[in-house]
């Protein structure tokens, strides 16, 4: 008896899941099993290594494993235009934000905060008309300051030039892929988007007084 | 000077915390996890604490049950500031004795807001 090639069950959103826990699955030509794709804003951690993709043109997508216990994740963020880009600037603390909730998925995947490496990638000069110098440069700088903050090794960078770049991470094994796309309207637009996004709807959650 | 202790295990957060309540005029005692942060509030007893909830060693809902038994922290706000938003954790950090959950990201107008309100 053959046995059955194997298939994800269709994927149902998990309720539990995190605000931001990236929920699209597709097939990814290459792989077996199921792709996540993360969008801007969102992030994805597993203990398996289901293929976590995303495509950056100025953004960044800063992958994390803690390789003692084979958990990893990936996520996808840009600042904000103006502000402060530094840690504790009004800019920066998107970025901060976007890094703590992966962290913290991870961790409670049972990572260790101190264990944890990087490979990070974006950043690109992708969006010309931006009233920012370099909008992938920001964003590339604060993930240093970030991780150099934070302790975290860095262990490979793909970052800034001019193209985006579509990214594949194992998180499991901790492999990553990288392709260099080029230029796409739509791709710079959705950044354009998300960006305006930030601005518009600043993000902070809720307070509760007991 | 009214004096706060900020718990949490990222080096980053802390700086922004840090930063925010030093711009409004607090004194601010940083700790790296809920053992540090119980250290810290033995060694000088300050008017607030704001304290992460997921860190290596202690976590923020024993760290405020543990500060609760001490007669000096018997009344001092304790505010939970986290990334965790569910109702069952925020029932256990109720249920523990803090005053109030934070969910990060925090925006710094509204939680020096919060300080003022609660502290004492």
């Amino acid at each position: 008896m053959t046995s059955l090639p194997v298939v994800d069950a269709p994927f149902k959103k998990d309720p539990s899941a995190p605000f931001g826990f990236a929920s699209f699955r597709y097939t990814e030509r290459g792989f077996d099993t199921q792709a996540v794709k993360v969008l801007p804003g969102e992030f994805y951690a597993d203990s398996k290594d289901t293929p976590i993709v995303t495509i950056l043109g100025s953004c960044v997508a800063v992958c994390l494993r803690d390789a003692a216990v084979q958990v990893g994740g990936m996520n996808h963020f840009l600042l904000p235009d103006g502000g402060e880009s530094g840690i504790a600037g009004t800019a920066g603390r998107y970025g901060v934000n976007a890094m703590e909730m992966l962290i913290n998925e991870l961790v409670k995947r049972g990572a260790q905060r101190s264990r944890l490496e990087a490979k990070i990638f974006g950043g690109g000069h992708v969006m010309k008309n931006f009233t920012s110098l370099n909008v992938g440069q920001r964003n590339a700088e604060f993930t240093k300051e970030f991780l150099n903050t934070e302790g975290i090794r860095l262990l490979s960078e793909d970052l800034l030039d001019v193209h985006p770049r579509k990214v594949c991470f194992l998180p499991k094994s901790g492999r990553a892929f990288v392709k260099k796309l080029a230029v796409d309207e739509s791709l710079v637009m959705q950044e354009k988007q998300y960006q305006s996004r930030l601005v518009e709807k600043p993000v902070a959650g809720d307070i509760e007084l007991f | 000077m009214l004096s706060i202790l900020a718990v949490d295990d990222s080096p980053s957060i802390r700086q922004m915390v840090a930063f925010t309540l030093k711009s409004a005029g607090y004194s601010v005692i940083e700790a790296s996890d809920g053992a540090d942060g119980l250290a810290k509030a033995k060694e000088k007893t300050v008017n607030l604490v704001l304290t992460d909830q997921n860190m290596p060693l202690m976590d923020g809902i024993t760290l405020v049950k543990n500060l609760r038994g001490m007669p000096s922290y018997a009344t001092t706000p304790i505010l939970i500031l986290t990334t965790e938003s569910s109702d069952d954790m925020k029932a256990k950090g109720r249920a523990a004795g803090a005053t109030g959950w934070l969910v990060k990201p925090f925006d710094p107008v509204r939680l020096v807001e919060i300080v003022k309100k609660v502290i004492r």
